[in-house]
């Protein structure tokens, strides 16, 4: 146990002064992160502000009806009123993106109101984000109309409001806000974690196993008093160190980023700075370091494989894709945390901690996914010291 | 002491190795049937060509590989079944320097010392010693990376014998290095002579062969071809030079 302490402080005093890996675990992770997410946020922000000050153009199709409806439309400053085109030619223009609305009347919707029945409207548009965001525009004047006429209907009738509301229901949103961002940033958490995790500890493994093969530090160290197992263990500790380091910079990185934007509304800046509560961020981290293990034992052993630092690297660079996919698969909707996928290493991580953020984690499903990878990790700590021990391994291309 | 026991050792071959060798067995034998005595207060010679063994029958003799048949005892410990008391007792000293290019020489002395569980005390009196004796104090806080090889050597002997091991153990130790920087290699083995340790060294170069030798064996394709005294070699030498002695009984032309 001491001579591990020994090789382990040693190896990583080593790789602390090793400036690609200082790089690799910390300067990298937290400036891409921090750039990349304030890119992000920046331009959804823009994108909402584009969206609702941008003046639309609408087509008003009225038919001769609901003058009041016409006044307000035309009051408004933010939209451009089209007011002789027929229900076709706006559908044509709304397809070729001349028009971003057509608000239709039917013909005899006075004479309808007159009879206290229901009049249908149509807005016509096209679907995308941007208009989505636009719309709400209409909808809220719309709805004031209505409300508008509803009023006069009340009063015509020497009605209460009460009259026509004989339920008051509290609808109560149970898709909570932080379970759907738990979804979309969720997803993306662990992707980003896993991958600054396996970059960060790459570096420390290659130079700590094939690096000191190059540079034939190898045949000492096998030669001092130290046996292979406490090797591998001080050396695998270091990975392991980087890679976990690596990962929480990272969400530094990303809490900088969310921190320093002014212009994200009060509530949207408390359901992110919830999603890093501390103890989705702990619960996380529990489930990072034994795959971190796991990482660290497949790298360290490619790694001893190698005979050189650049067939290391060689060897490592195409793990990236293999770690990559199923974290990219655990970001896809609709792909859950279930009994088969709980057992799937990496794609469990990503899964688990889309659910961790949006607080739906069952404990059944938690537990086996622990369960799973620390398994996963002890077999990976065994199969790295049992191919330490191997002599055609070790000494390969010696 | 080193007892050295009837050591084998085969290496299983790729195919692809075996294309390259044009050979149809699945395995080579880098040594073997050896034995040898290496006795304390005397200096071993392994001498032999590239590729004759005397890299393996040193890493067998550090416990790094396990040899196939036979055994081998180093200070008493069997070096299969003892490795790590074995590994206590040795120095390993290779033509690389094998440093660590970020550490200093002090920190990487002091890593050995500890690996070898040596008490502070003692570390610093023998750190004291040595650094004198080779010179390195003046850049013992440099790092490594910023050395000149002369220096790197040095620093690499102390390092071998940082925890005065009993057996000092030289892989083709100066192969390489410039003649100002293999003279401090040779006095380092002369010294450990002095100092009653058991010495084996490998050579391929005859010069360093006839400056130390006491004991010596010359090992030819995995075989020992000779084992016997140095004084014993020059008297029944049938060739004019040594190195024509050499060649002439590893079946070259002389």
């Amino acid at each position: 146990m001491k001579k591990t302490l020994i090789i382990f402080l040693k190896e990583l005093k080593d790789s602390l002064r090793d400036r690609r890996t200082v790089f690799m675990m910390i300067a990298l992770p937290l400036i891409m992160m921090y750039v990349f997410s304030n890119i992000a946020i920046k331009m959804q922000m823009r994108q909402v502000v584009k969206s609702k000050e941008r003046t639309l153009t609408v087509a008003l199709i009225t038919n001769s009806n609901a003058e009041d409806f016409k006044t307000t439309i035309s009051k408004r400053s933010d939209m451009t009123l089209k007011l002789n085109i027929d229900e076709e030619n706006a559908k044509k223009m709304i397809e070729q993106d001349q028009l971003d609305f057509a608000i239709v009347f039917p013909a005899n919707f006075d004479e309808i109101q007159k009879e206290y029945k229901s009049g249908s409207v149509s807005v016509y548009y096209k679907n995308s984000r941007d208009i989505e965001i636009a719309k709400e525009r209409i909808s809220k004047m719309l709805d004031d109309y209505k409300k508008d006429i509803l009023n006069k209907r009340l009063t015509e009738k020497q009605l209460d409001q009460a009259f026509i509301n004989p339920i008051e229901v509290n609808s109560i949103d149970l898709a909570t806000a932080k379970e759907r961002i738990g979804e979309v940033l969720g997803g993306m958490l662990p992707y980003i974690f896993i991958i600054f995790c396996f970059m960060g500890a790459m570096y420390p493994a290659i130079d700590l196993a094939a690096g000191e093969k190059e540079r034939k530090t190898i045949e000492t160290l096998l030669s001092s008093p130290a046996s292979r197992m406490q090797i591998v263990l001080g050396k695998f500790l270091v990975v392991v160190l980087a890679g976990i380091t690596s990962a929480v910079v990272s969400i530094v990185g990303l809490f900088l980023a969310f921190k320093g934007v002014k212009e994200i509304p009060q509530k949207g800046l408390e359901m992110i700075l919830r999603l890093v509560e501390t103890k989705s961020v702990l619960l996380t981290l529990s489930l990072l370091v034994p795959l971190c293990v796991f990482l660290a034992a497949m790298l360290l052993s490619l790694s001893i494989y190698a005979k050189s630092y650049k067939e290391a690297q060689s060897i490592v660079a195409p793990m990236n894709i293999v770690v990559i996919i199923p974290a990219l698969i655990g970001m896809m909707p609709g792909i859950k945390l279930t009994t088969t996928t709980a057992l799937i290493p990496i794609l469990n991580v990503s899964l688990a901690t889309k659910e961790i953020v949006s607080g739906t984690i069952k404990m059944g499903l938690l537990i086996e996914v622990y369960a799973a990878l620390f398994i996963l990790a002890a077999v990976g700590i065994w199969f790295c010291t049992m191919w330490f021990k191997r002599e055609d391994v070790i000494f390969r291309g010696m | 002491m080193i007892i050295v026991d009837h050591l084998s050792k085969s290496f299983s071959l790729s195919r692809k190795q075996r294309t390259e060798m044009a050979s149809t067995s699945k395995s080579i034998m880098a040594v073997d049937d050896v034995s040898f005595t290496c006795k304390p207060g005397e200096i071993f010679t392994l001498l032999g060509p590239n590729g004759a063994g005397k890299s393996t029958t040193l890493r067998i003799l550090a416990t790094m590989l396990k040899p196939t048949s036979g055994s081998v005892r180093v200070a008493g410990f069997d070096t299969v079944k003892e490795a790590e008391k074995v590994r206590g007792k040795i120095g390993f000293l290779t033509n690389t320097t094998a440093l660590y290019d970020r550490l200093t020489p002090t920190e990487i002395v002091k890593y050995y010392a500890d690996l070898h569980g040596m008490d502070n005390r003692r570390f610093e009196e023998r750190k004291r010693k040595l650094f004198e004796l080779l010179g390195i104090d003046e850049f013992a806080n440099r790092r490594i990376g910023k050395l000149s090889a002369g220096m790197k050597q040095k620093v690499s002997i102390a390092r071998t014998i940082i925890h005065d091991p009993e057996v000092v153990v030289f892989d083709e130790p100066t192969v390489g290095l410039d003649v100002i920087t293999a003279r401090n290699i040779i006095q380092l083995i002369r010294d450990c002579k002095k100092e009653g340790k058991t010495v084996i060294f490998s050579t391929h170069i005859m010069g360093e062969v006839s400056l130390l030798s006491d004991e010596m064996a010359i090992i030819h394709n995995g075989k020992l071809l000779y084992n016997s005294s140095f004084d014993n070699f020059l008297k029944q030498m049938k060739s004019r030079t040594i190195e024509d002695e050499f060649i002439r009984m590893v079946g070259g032309e002389a």
